[in-house]
């Protein structure tokens, strides 16, 4: 029985080895680029709260939350192309922006309003969407790759359209990565400014319109006679006359494997930027002018407190940036497989551009293999930036710039962000709903400390599935 | 810290002067070892380009696409 055995054993082995060099003989195994459609689904909820509100001209609730939802289907075409298909929304409602118009709200006590109450006017929420769709072919070695891709993206006041490209060239037996890519950004602003420049653009008379109905008072809380010497009037009726943003961008990228362990990868942007590129919504105030207010004249010595909830300056002018600028983000990763349990996966970054901002941010994460199905991805990150040439806080810029803003993302900070993820991985993807067989579900939690006192929370849920 | 990365740098390629087969990258081809930003981070990467003013290099946005810097 045994010889039986055996020589079954030894017949059928042997058989196989004859196939599998026959079908060598005749046809090189290629494997499929992507075996089966891929869908990610990604949500997350975002909220953030701070002092120093851009559209209030750098006082004010920054109050902010956001839903947004991602999905990307990956399709393989066939062995060596694939189509991706993204789309994503965005909605948010933000305190600073509602103060576009300030003064639209439900106050009891008539036509007013403050940077640190939120407006109920249309411009509080917004929905941004995106769609991109981009195309992939690799070659037979799998050792080019180039793609193509198409963007379009929508906001209330922002239209974008994008094109891009890129090549991906691997050598030294898949050891050595170096890549090109480029991406083209042609957007539009369809500009909202601060109400009462809007109303003063019009009318250019504080007796007519919107204006025309409200008193006025002057530091002092004086009602001001609308036709005398001292009345507010802003530095320029003019207030965006060109629409267009257009983004250029081009990376460089090289990676290499160091060892079984260990893989690098440097890469470079270099980002050209005209137009328009500063925000119509976003409000300044000139420490050389005199300021003037609709409200409440008992709280304008309070006016910079959160405690003022009734009382409004008007804008001496919107930001004014200039109308280029150049960007250049270098970056690096190192990854290193520390053992079965553990793997150590950083990121540094140095930035500069020509609107003398500076800026570092370095990255870890150490993803713990806690058993074969559930990964923790503890982290953390570091940012520092210079401040912007342009930039002072509120009432400290001067009408003698030519450039000015009190928006505090462009001024001098430094940030810590703390994370914590957990995620489920199913190779045999046994869970499913209808055709999609899960293969992944990940949640992940971050928290941002500015020092300018901006805080931010993150939760974000991802799931990874298969197409069947 | 610069010649730690020159370290770093010269090391790496040192050390990659023998190719890593295929059959040996089982490590390498780790999932948490690609050499990108995760998914999961992709609207945290959203954020924080909106907050701060540095962009790009990290698979975010690079300023177009949105009304933000």
């Amino acid at each position: 029985m045994k010889n039986i055995l055996l020589i079954a054993l030894l017949f059928s082995t042997t058989f196989a080895i004859t196939q599998e060099q026959a079908k060598d003989s005749t046809k090189v195994y290629k494997k499929r680029v992507l075996e089966k459609i891929e869908v990610d689904f990604l949500t997350s909820y975002y909220s953030q709260d701070g002092d120093n509100a851009s559209v209030t001209g750098g006082i004010g609730t920054e109050e902010m939350t956001d839903l947004a939802t991602d999905i990307v289907v990956s399709i393989p075409l066939n062995d060596n192309d694939i189509l991706t298909i993204n789309a994503e929304i965005s909605a948010y409602t933000s305190a600073s922006s509602s103060n576009l118009n300030p003064f639209d709200n439900d106050n009891p006590s008539g036509v007013t309003g403050s940077p640190w109450v939120e407006s109920t006017g249309d411009s509080r929420k917004d929905t941004w969407i995106n769609g991109n769709v981009s195309y992939s072919h690799s070659s037979d070695d799998r050792n080019k790759i180039w793609s193509a891709n198409l963007n379009f993206a929508a906001e209330y006041d922002y239209t974008s359209a994008g094109i891009g490209g890129s090549y991906t060239w691997l050598f030294n037996e898949k050891n050595t990565e170096f890549g090109i890519k480029g991406n083209a950004y042609f957007d539009t602003w369809n500009p909202r400014t601060p109400v009462e420049l809007d109303a003063f653009r019009d009318t250019q008379n504080l007796n007519l319109g919107f204006l025309g109905n409200l008193d006025i008072l002057d530091q002092n809380g004086n009602v001001i006679d609308k036709d005398g010497a001292n009345v507010w009037n802003p530095l320029s009726t003019v207030l965006v006359d060109d629409k267009t943003r257009n983004t250029f961008a081009f990376s460089l990228s090289f990676s290499q494997i160091v060892n079984k362990n260990a893989q690098i990868s440097f890469f470079a942007d270099f980002i050209q930027q005209n137009g328009w590129l500063s925000s119509p919504l976003q409000r300044v105030y000139l420490g050389d002018r005199d300021n003037f207010y609709i409200g409440n004249p008992q709280s304008i010595p309070n006016y910079t407190s959160s405690s003022n909830r009734d009382v409004f300056q008007l804008a001496d002018d919107i930001e004014r940036l200039p109308d280029s600028r150049v960007k250049i983000p270098i970056g690096m990763r190192f990854n290193y497989y520390i053992n079965e349990i553990f793997v150590a996966r950083t990121y540094y970054r140095f930035y500069t551009d020509d609107w003398g901002i500076t800026s570092h941010t370095a990255e870890i994460e150490i993803p713990i293999k806690i058993s074969d199905k559930f990964t923790l991805y503890p982290s953390y990150r570091y940012y520092t930036q210079t401040a912007a040439d342009y930039f002072a806080p509120y009432e400290e810029n001067l009408s003698t710039q030519e450039f000015y803003t009190s928006d505090f993302d462009l001024s001098d900070f430094d940030a810590n962000q703390y994370g914590f993820g957990i995620k489920y991985t199913d190779i045999f993807t046994k869970l499913h709903i209808w055709k999609l067989n899960l293969k992944s579900v990940e949640l992940k939690y971050s928290h941002y400390d500015r020092s300018t006192g901006l805080t931010s929370d993150i939760i974000t849920l991802g799931f990874n599935y298969i197409f069947e | 810290m610069k010649k730690l990365i020159y370290i770093l740098i010269v090391g790496g390629f040192l050390t990659s002067c023998v190719a890593v087969k295929e059959y040996e990258k089982i490590n390498i081809n780790d999932p948490d070892m690609i050499l990108a930003s995760r998914k999961a981070n992709k609207f945290e990467t959203t954020f924080q380009s909106y907050r701060e003013s540095a962009a790009g290099a990290n698979g975010g946005k690079t300023g177009g696409g949105c009304g933000c810097n």
